[in-house]
């Protein structure tokens, strides 16, 4: 087992850290961090609840090492909200009643924000192909959908 | 029996250079990274306990896309987004960026890559069909340098690829593809998106004088087969007369015909070649249809 | 709605915030510090087997490992209804996946890596898997000890067999009534296991304190019934163990009762002063937790050819895995509501619920009910065209009714299915069967009702306490848990009805903690709103009442001229007014301060049923079997590739009777994600091979709906019976908005295709096969 220092902006804030080489980026923000937010549903890509950004792109955090992330820009759901403010996603998800046991909604977001970042427009094929990676049991999924187009029309907080 | 949480313990190499790569591969019981998704899922499992994991995604060139006048060269650690997303690719290598496009979900797109899913072998690959009907090379690098390997010979199983112990793939070279050419890809999972593929089918088509029929097809078909499969008495067909509805329809029965699909959790080899056909002929009608399209 | 501020309001939800920041926290999320150790489970590589040896002198030997458990450390056995099993497998192993030890250490690394080095020594056994093959004569007897378990009243095990609860239902004469039947329709169908799967695994974290105090930190529908059985197994006194349940991240019913928490505390035992964490991968958690159990079900039903329905003769095997402590009530649940939602004169039903080598079965979502209804909703259909008579008439004329007589001899309780039934109908345009969308496509539409009942003991009880803070903001203390139904948000609109205040100023004392927090039976059988509703409402009203008398004396004035709004007391006859702030806590004044009057207000309320009765052990009549039903119906329009046996939902509409909408827009998130829940489950699965091993125990292959997998429209109505002792009338929906969606696909593909599916899943597959034939 080898050990790596790295330093690493994570919403925002730099970090300096000594992490084995087989931590993953999910094990990292939870464990180390307690950036708890982040989710762990699977540890196999195949829930997108531990969804985060990583230099702006939305990425599975655990299938990323934590060693990778040296020198990289990470935003976690923690990071969505600016001095208490909640984003317009976030927002939305609130009045949408988009949120239910509340375990998919980090990743969900996250996703969200990535796909209004590159497309501020989706359509409804748009945000499916977005968001296919984010599992929710809860939900029926249309509330999202909703809360996404609202905020794409400038709804936000409407 | 049961995957393990989390990974288990190993070394971590960041390469920055092929140099020192090839002897670590057949010395200490390691294994490459690129995108992980895999990788990570098999050292879960217990397939893979490597040593060390070796990080090759940045060595220069593993993550770029360029074109020249020879075609198209796609590092091995190109991500399936970078991909499907190229403006380049999407119109010059439809069937490549719309097999790139389908797999898994758009964050796990965001780190598989091209090279991974070739090497790593699975009969499910999405973009083994493409790179197969694209008759794309694969580049290798090895301690006495790079050397050159058609897709066709690539894979051997399962799994099993002809990288040495002391190999690493770098790039996917696609040969220029004539103007105007068409191509596509289609899947059928369980569900609407996302799933690996029950049958996956790529078809590669354009004018081509020196066939009889004027135009070329290149039909590969996916999961139905230890390897993506090519399906030449089809190509004959569509090389020999003009496409119509009824030679089309028997390019697809030959399709069918040539798959040999095993029954598994996800499907009944059955269904699987029962579906070859279905997806073989909407496949080439597309492609068809598009080839008519450029024509006008 | 006259009078009403805060009830029949979609207000937003009072956990949303926390949910959206990142902020609320689950179990896995709570920080215990370096002192954590972690804990992994030994478990069975084969379906049924002796133990003959458990060495973990290996594992011991690893540097960081703290400490193995096995089933030799905790002997008592443990169950809900019938204590069947053993926290650790004693000294047999029933299903792949049954834990037989469990190994401490410092790091889950480290856990697992000795989980690895113990050896277990087993002798193998046949296995069964499919609970009509165990039921025969000659099937490997999976608990020859059930005549020694200890089982609640009404549950009747067969010592001897498989069969861990019978429970028979005879009505009328069926036999007298076929002869007298135009049509008769006679069917098996079949169900497999599926999974909840919640986003959260399963977590648990428990802390053996030397002084005897236990703690338990888990994921949990049932902290006060996990209190309870884990402190009868492992011997705590009630009052030494303390569980404390965090945000549950999705439950469905796969976090009710007990299951891999009870591992956790008794490995905590073992290292006493340390926080012991345990938690399911997303593998353990697909076969290792619980299940929805698996169905085969023999259903024949007859009318006369007037449409009426006349007899009804079921036999329902439930496969109830390797452990049935809580499966033998969905058993049960399925032959006292044996009939689905219809009045059926004579009835002959048998529910049997079945020992299998597989994943415990247990509470999920419907609980009984989706499974029978994939029967008999079809069957239903098939008698209706067999009468030449439309699918929803003929569910109008048989449905169950307010005061009539239902299967069990219990009078009907107010409600309307037909109401439920025109909606679905309405918004699904039933009298309209557009065409397809392209020539190799065929659509269809269908329908299906459903009925559930609560399905618990006669008697689970609900409390609650309302506390003020200096400002008048209110502390509701329950024990109730908001799994995503939106229970805290609920509960809160009711406190804040009750007081006369801003649901603004409502907190909701959480996370639930049985040391602080009222008594809870369970958050399952969709009984919050109604149960936990009640008890809120009485402990806001005891707390209101006693606001009420010092204010009343205060001013010299009749309690019952005044009244509480929008924080303030306020009276009718002076048109006076005091603000709660500050007198809720501190009392009011005599006049000229001459001492004072009132104090810190706290109220307490409770609910419980008292008006269930017995049932006949023969005959299964009574003159109450259930607390209440909810009804509802569903509608879908589908459309099949004929090329694939791809289907897409193109719409669902649902109805369900819920009483009264505490919070409409939050009734309508339930009615959707379960019909995306209902259709889902149409096309799951638990796969096991020959030896019972999971083939498919991870989300690639046994794949839920994903976002591009919903309908392209979803419709929700609601419809307001008033229920007679809910609150303003209100009834539960959680469950049955998923519960006949599978028959309602099925009945849809039978109008697209002329094919009809009596088995479950529903792969693209079975369509395209059952369409072309072999």
């Amino acid at each position: 087992m080898s050990v790596h220092p790295i330093a690493v902006t994570i919403n925002g804030k730099a970090e300096y850290l000594e992490v084995p080489a087989h931590m993953t980026l999910l094990q990292m923000l939870r464990d180390r961090l307690a950036l708890t937010g982040t989710k762990n549903g699977c540890e196999a890509g195949e829930c997108g609840a531990c969804t985060v950004l990583l230099d702006g792109q939305p990425v599975n955090s655990c299938l990323v090492l934590a060693v990778e992330v040296d020198g990289r820009q990470v935003v976690t759901v923690e990071g969505l909200a600016q001095d208490g403010t909640l984003s317009g996603l976030q927002q939305a998800f609130i009045e949408h009643n988009a949120v239910q046991c509340g375990f998919c909604t980090p990743g969900m977001l996250i996703s969200s924000q990535a796909l209004l970042a590159r497309n501020p427009s989706p359509d409804e094929d748009a945000i499916k192909e977005a968001l296919l990676g984010n599992l929710c049991r809860c939900t029926g999924y249309g509330r999202i959908i909703q809360a996404i187009q609202d905020v794409a029309r400038g709804g936000g907080a409407s | 029996m049961l995957a393990r949480p989390g990974l288990p313990q190993f070394e971590y190499v960041r390469a920055t250079t092929s140099v020192g790569v090839h002897d670590l591969l057949s010395t200490a019981n390691a294994r490459l990274l690129m995108g992980g998704t895999d990788l990570f899922t098999q050292m879960r499992d217990g397939v893979w306990r490597p040593r060390v994991v070796v990080d090759v995604k940045h060595i220069p060139g593993m993550q770029d896309i360029t074109m020249d006048p020879g075609g198209l060269t796609v590092g091995a650690a190109v991500t399936m987004n970078q991909l499907a997303r190229h403006p380049a690719v999407q119109r010059l290598y439809p069937a490549l960026a719309q097999a790139a496009s389908s797999v898994g979900s758009f964050q796990l797109r965001n780190r598989a890559t091209l090279g991974g899913n070739l090497c790593n072998a699975s009969p499910c690959a999405d973009t083994a069909p493409a790179v197969a009907a694209l008759e794309a090379i694969l580049v290798l690098s090895g301690p006495a340098g790079q050397r050159e390997t058609p897709f066709y010979d690539f894979v051997l199983g399962p799994g099993r690829t002809v990288v040495g112990t002391d190999e690493f793939l770098i790039g996917i070279r696609f040969p220029a593809q004539p103007a105007g050419s068409a191509g596509c890809y289609l899947k059928l999972g369980r569900s609407r998106m996302g799933d690996l593929s029950v049958v996956g089918v790529a078809v590669v088509a354009f004018r081509d004088l020196a066939a009889r029929s004027g135009y070329r097809f290149r039909l590969a078909l996916g999961s139905v087969a230890p390897v993506a499969l090519r399906v030449p008495a089809a190509e004959s067909l569509l090389a020999a007369e003009p496409p119509h509805e009824t030679n089309l329809a028997a390019a697809a029965d030959l399709a069918m015909h040539a798959a040999v699909p095993i029954s598994d959790v996800r499907a009944t080899a059955i269904y699987q070649t029962l579906m070859v056909r279905t997806l073989t002929l909407r496949a080439l009608e597309s492609a068809w249809a598009q080839l008519q399209g450029a024509g006008r | 709605m006259s009078g009403l501020s805060t009830v029949g309001k979609s207000v937003l939800r009072i956990d949303a915030h926390d949910k959206v920041t990142g902020a609320a926290v689950y179990a896995d999320d709570l920080q215990f510090g370096p002192g954590l150790y972690y804990g992994r489970l030994v478990r069975s590589p084969h379906a049924h087997a002796l133990i003959i040896k458990v060495d973990a002198s290996r594992a011991l030997a690893l540097p960081g490992v703290k400490a193995v458990v096995t089933g030799r450390d905790t002997p008592t056995r443990i169950g809900l209804y019938l204590k069947d099993r053993t926290i650790f497998a004693l000294d047999r192993a029933r299903m792949v996946g049954d834990p037989v030890a469990g190994v401490v250490a410092t790091s889950e690394e480290i856990a697992e890596e000795a989980a690895r080095l113990v050896e277990v020594k087993y002798e193998e056994l046949p296995a069964v898997f499919d609970p009509v093959v165990a039921i025969q004569p000659d099937a490997p007897l999976i608990h020859p000890d059930l005549g020694e378990y200890e089982v609640v009243p009404f549950i009747f095990p067969q010592p001897g067999t498989n069969i861990s609860e019978h429970f028979k239902l005879r009505r009328g004469d069926v036999e007298a009534a076929w002869p007298r039947c135009a049509a008769i329709i006679e069917g098996t169908f079949r169900l497999p296991p599926i999974q909840h799967v919640p986003i959260e695994p399963h977590v648990a974290v428990a802390l053996w304190e030397l002084s005897g105090q236990v703690s338990l930190w888990t994921c949990s529908q049932s902290p006060f019934a996990q209190r309870d059985l884990i402190a009868q197994s492992l011997g705590i006194p009630h009052g030494n163990l303390r569980v404390i349940a965090p945000y549950v991240g999705g439950g469905f019913g796969g976090k009710a009762g007990v299951s891999m928490e009870a591992a956790a505390v008794a490995m905590a035992r073992a290292v006493k002063g340390h926080p012991v964490k345990l938690r399911m991968t997303r593998e353990e958690e697909f076969i290792c937790t619980t299940a929805r159990q698996s169905l085969v079900a023999n259903i024949m039903i007859g009318c006369d050819d007037q449409a009426n329905l006349l007899a009804m003769e079921v036999a329902y095997y439930f496969g109830g895995g390797s452990s049935n402590e809580y499966g033998v009530n969905i058993a049960r649940a399925a032959g006292y509501s044996c009939t689905g939602p219809y009045l059926v004169p004579n009835v002959k039903g048998d529910s049997y619920c079945v020992y299998t080598n597989t994943p415990i079965g247990s509470a999920m979502r419907g609980f009984g009910m989706p499974e029978i209804h994939w029967g008999i909703e079809q069957i239903m259909d098939q008698l209706a065209e067999k009468v030449a008579m439309d699918p929803a008439e003929f569910r109008r004329r048989n449905c169950v009714k307010t005061g009539r007589t239902i299967l069990t001899g219990m009078e009907m309780p107010a409600i309307d299915l037909v109401a439920c039934i025109d909606k679905v109908t309405q918004a699904i345009q039933w009298e309209k069967r557009p065409p397809a969308s392209a020539p190799h496509k065929k659509r269809g539409k269908g329908l299906a009702i459903m009925w559930k009942a609560p399905a618990m003991p006669p008697n689970p009880g609900s409390s609650a306490m309302v506390r003020f803070n200096e400002d008048a903001t209110v502390n509701v203390e329950i024990g109730a848990q908001d799994l995503g139904q939106g229970a805290f948000t609920v509960l809160a609109q009711i406190a804040a009805e009750t007081l006369g205040v801003p649901y603004e100023w409502v907190r909701i004392s959480v996370p639930v903690d049985t040391k602080y927090s009222p008594y809870e039976w369970q958050t399952v059988a969709s009984r919050i709103t109604w149960s936990v509703g009640n008890a809120v409402r009485a402990a806001a009203g005891d707390a209101r009442q006693k606001i009420l008398a010092v204010v009343a004396e205060h001013w010299h004035e009749d309690p019952a001229d005044l009244d509480i709004r929008d924080g303030a007391v306020v009276s009718f006859k002076s048109e006076r007014e005091q603000p709660l702030q500050n007198m809720v806590v501190y009392g009011l004044p005599n006049d000229d301060f001459e001492g004072w009057k009132g104090g810190p207000v706290v109220g307490s309320g409770k609910f419980m049923p008292t008006y269930v009765t017995n049932l006949d052990f023969e005959t299964g009549q009574g003159t109450r079997a259930v607390v209440h039903y909810t009804v509802g119906a569903q509608a879908v329009d589908l459309e099949v590739d004929t090329e694939t046996g791809q289907v897409e939902v193109l719409k669902i509409a649902s109805a369900y009777d819920v009483g009264k909408a505490i919070n409409p827009d939050l009734v309508l998130t339930q009615i959707e994600g379960g019909a995306v829940h209902g259709l889902s489950s149409a096309y799951e699965a638990i796969r096991l091979d020959a030896q019972g091993r999971p083939l498919n125990a991870n989300l690639v292959d046994y794949r839920i709906a994903t976002i591009a997998d919903i309908p392209r429209e979803i419709h929700g109505d609601i419809v307001e019976t008033p229920l007679e002792d809910g609150p303003w009338g209100a009834r539960g929906v959680g469950e049955h908005v998923m519960v006949q969606t599978a028959p309602a696909i099925a009945n849809a593909l039978y109008d697209a295709l002329g094919v009809r599916f009596s088995e479950l899943p529903l792969s693209a597959e079975k369509i395209f096969m059952a369409l072309h034939g072999s």
